[in-house]
């Protein structure tokens, strides 16, 4: 079930209602929730409830026997078992073909038969978001930073449908307290859902697709066909695409929970004015952002050590990173470029006599722009089908200037301006919006509301492709 | 009621930025005013939505909904803002319902095994051959391994684009009417290679735009069979009247054994039609390229030195770029057959 579709809309003007009726009892709500929340999920495929009701069940279990043990030996154990389990899921689920293939290959090169067979495993849409929620769950118990809760919480918890798919990544110490009391249905965040969810259905299916449509996938599909300026323009636009869509998810999801009462952290903070590439992580997909500082960066040591052992500790937060995203080798090398960019700034700023200047405009626009390019030349890896393919769109990048170019077009351009300098605008605007728009009467909100989806409807094309995030 | 008794109004609470906080009530009523609002706004896209659906209960049941919903819509002039906004964009025909089949009855006789197929024409730099890929989603890989397979051609003009229409068919002129843009696409570039690959969605007992009080009955019956063969023969003849050479890739091997045997009802008809224009539409049969040891459906098959190569997407229908690439390589050898596409470089 996508959000922006006429099913989820029916299907959500039936939970909202129905969950704030039953919101003041929680031994009522909860399970309602859960239901919900596995009816949405049963939307793509019924079979992998069965994974997420497994992931719910073993966390729950292993977070509880933890809890329990007192011997810090035993509760390691069991932790390295919770672990094994979640990890083990992603793994074969995520993961298997990857290994085998690589194996096979690199075998095969040295003229070695490998008895490994690939098992053509669907990817159960999600599993990179409960699995991330179910280890922090089950490491946040261990580290005794949180105490777990009754089953029905956790299970509400993990399956909450706005954040099931796609994230956010939400931390079980922002959401589980917010579950353990009733939501006041008195105050209600509403301007700001509606706002959320406005944007995040116009980014995602006016600006998305559009670019979609009109360059990225023409130009990623076959480079060679196109000029040097469609290619630069087809990364620009790809990298306002995948923003515009992972950005218009996540919107799109904070904005339902918060109809629900419930608050998420952000994903984004206009990543495309970043400075620096640290900068960048700081602010685009957040909450994957902490979770691999939180989870992996810092358990393995993180910048306590010499600057090399941080060095090997960014690149391979950041290889992993890569990897989570998709199982193939590109995804690797989108990790391993922007590990070794983050490297090289650390470098930088650690060297001897290094002392930070201070801001001009001129300065910061500089490394705005460098910034941008080092990120979308990233992108091009994260893109591409294969290393021969994202070989061939640089080459082609550099090789075809003068030729002409009827793709880079005034929509194309448009849709690109209105992606990246809406990452410009006063950070004051969103929230004078905002309050105007609260200030309105109930029928004159209902008005703007339905005036912002007719022009989404009316602007988007036919259909509703899925999310790109949702493969990860 | 004494003023102790009474239930106090909450208090206003605002948000950062000064935003008023309201109650679910109102999130509720918004919610639900909006999405009627809106509902009856894009009331003529949201019945071509309903339209184009599957065929089943769901479909049924949006029609019943988006039906009324349009005329109600319609009577209170709330379908303009969103016609003018179609107008401005340059998109009018977007909402527009178009089930006609256009498409000549094969002449008589059609050509048949007996007539000498057309001579080896000879392009070049100079005089380039327009390629035009078209079809629905499966196209869209062999597509792009197509147009890189040619870019280094100068004597073939491809435009750099894919005609792929996602969920499109022939049974369906209702989702996407390819009987119109074929004519169109023919008479307006005239393109002479035509690269097609129809029938992925087309595995149903449902049609659109059939000639009145006419029914096909269950898919693969008889006169479903007829009414589909006159849906392929009406492209073929479009695209070979106008002096077009058509390559139609057949439909690959499925993951779902029975969807395999619907797809083998669809390939056999398009085989067959393209058996009767020697020279002028080729059949490209794509079913044993994909098939694994076992000569079962597979989404990983050896290549010569013995590496796994992912051909199929995890879905079971679509290809991957590697499979793409093989179709092309077919492709390529049947216009270059039909055409002479490398002599100029000898010249």
């Amino acid at each position: 079930m996508l959000f922006p579709t006429a099913t989820f809309a029916i299907f959500f003007m039936l939970v909202l209602p129905l969950s704030w009726l039953l919101m003041r009892r929680g031994e009522l709500w909860r399970p309602f929730i859960i239901a919900a929340s596995f009816v949405f999920y049963a939307g793509w495929d019924w079979r992998f409830c069965f994974l997420l009701a497994f992931s719910i069940v073993w966390n729950q279990a292993l977070a509880q026997a933890i809890h329990h043990r007192r011997a810090a030996r035993a509760r390691r154990q069991l932790l390295v078992v919770a672990l094994a389990g979640n990890l083990g899921l992603l793994a074969y689920f995520k993961y298997y073909d990857f290994f085998v293939t690589s194996t096979n290959n690199l075998f095969a090169f040295a003229g070695i038969d490998v008895p490994l067979e690939a098992r053509s495993i669907i990817l159960p849409v999600g599993i990179s978001f409960f699995t991330f929620m179910g280890i922090a769950y089950v490491v946040d118990v261990y580290r005794r930073d949180f105490q777990p809760v009754g089953f029905g919480k956790f299970a509400a918890y993990l399956s909450f449908f706005p954040h099931l798919v796609a994230g956010p990544i939400v931390r079980p110490s922002e959401l589980i307290p917010q579950l353990e009391s009733p939501r006041d249905p008195r105050y209600v965040d509403t301007s700001r859902a509606f706002f959320l969810i406005g944007t995040g259905l116009f980014m995602k299916v006016v600006i998305a697709n559009y670019l979609a449509a009109n360059i990225v996938d023409e130009v990623f599909g076959a480079p060679n066909q196109h000029s040097s300026l469609e290619v630069l323009v087809g990364i620009y636009a790809y990298a306002v695409q995948i923003y515009a869509d992972f950005f218009g998810y996540t919107n799109m999801a904070i904005g339902i929970a918060l109809l629900l009462g419930f608050t998420f952290p952000q994903n984004f903070d206009a990543p495309y004015s970043a400075t620096s590439i640290s900068d960048f992580w700081r602010r685009w997909h957040m909450t994957l952002s902490r979770w691999l500082r939180d989870y992996l960066y810092i358990p393995l040591g993180g910048n306590r050590g010499s600057s090399l052992f941080t060095y090997r500790n960014l690149m391979l937060t950041m290889l992993i990173g890569g990897l989570w995203h998709g199982a193939g080798w590109t995804f690797i090398a989108w990790g391993g470029i922007h590990g070794t960019a983050l490297v090289a700034e650390r470098w930088w700023r650690e060297r001897p006599g290094f002392v930070e200047r201070p801001w001009t405009r001129g300065r910061r626009a500089w490394h705005r722009f460098v910034t941008f390019q080092v990120v979308c030349f990233a992108w091009i890896f994260f893109r591409s089908d294969s290393f021969t393919d994202a070989w061939d769109l640089i080459v082609r990048l550099l090789t075809a200037w003068g030729e002409p170019s009827p793709l880079v077009s005034g929509g194309v351009i448009a849709a690109i301006a209105v992606g990246i300098g809406s990452q410009y605008l006063p950070r004051r605007l969103p929230l004078v919006l905002m309050a105007r728009f609260s200030r309105l009467p109930i029928p004159a909100q209902a008005a703007v509301l339905s005036l912002a989806l007719l022009v989404t409807h009316a602007m988007g094309p036919e259909g509703v492709a899925p999310f790109i995030y949702f493969q990860f | 009621m004494t003023s102790e008794t009474r239930r106090r109004k909450p208090r206003r609470r605002t948000g950062e930025g000064g935003r008023r906080l309201h109650s679910a009530g109102s999130a509720i009523v918004v919610s639900l005013a909006g999405l009627l609002i809106a509902l009856l706004l894009n009331a003529p896209g949201l019945h071509k939505s309903a339209t184009i659906q599957p065929e089943g209960w769901k479909r049924d049941t949006a029609l019943a909904v988006t039906g009324p919903l349009e005329s109600v819509s319609g009577a209170l002039l709330l379908d303009q803002p969103r016609r003018v906004l179609k107008a401005a964009l340059g998109r009018s025909e977007d909402d527009r319902i178009d089930t006609a089949i256009v498409a000549p009855a094969p002449e008589e006789p059609v050509g048949g095994s007996s007539a000498a197929p057309p001579k080896r024409e000879k392009f070049s730099p100079r005089r380039k051959l327009r390629l035009w890929i078209a079809g629905d989603s499966l196209v869209v890989v062999p597509g792009e391994s197509l147009l890189r397979a040619v870019a280094g051609n100068r004597a073939i003009a491809s435009g750099g684009k894919i005609d792929g229409r996602i969920a499109s068919g022939l049974e369906r002129p209702d989702v996407f009417n390819w009987f119109t843009h074929v004519r169109d696409e023919m008479r307006k570039n005239k393109p002479r290679a035509v690269v097609l690959m129809f029938g992925g969605n087309d595995d149903h007992g449902f049609m659109t735009g059939l000639p009145e009080g006419k029914e096909i009955g269950s898919f693969g019956s008889a006169s479903w069979r007829a009414e589909y063969r006159r849906r392929v023969a009406g492209i073929m003849e479009t695209i070979t009247r106008n002096g077009g050479f058509l390559v139609w890739i057949g439909l690959p091997i499925s993951r779902d054994g029975e969807q395999t045997l619907r797809y083998d009802v669809i390939n056999t008809i398009v085989q067959s039609e393209a058996a009767k224009r020697p020279g002028r539409a080729s059949y490209l049969d794509t079913y044993f390229f994909f098939a694994g040891a076992d000569g079962g459906f597979s989404e990983y098959i050896a290549d010569d030195a013995g590496r796994l190569v992912k051909m199929r997407a995890g879905d079971g229908v679509h290809f991957e770029r590697p499979a793409g690439d093989l179709i092309a390589e077919k492709v390529l050898e049947r216009l270059e057959k039909r055409y002479d596409l490398s002599s100029w470089r000898r010249s």
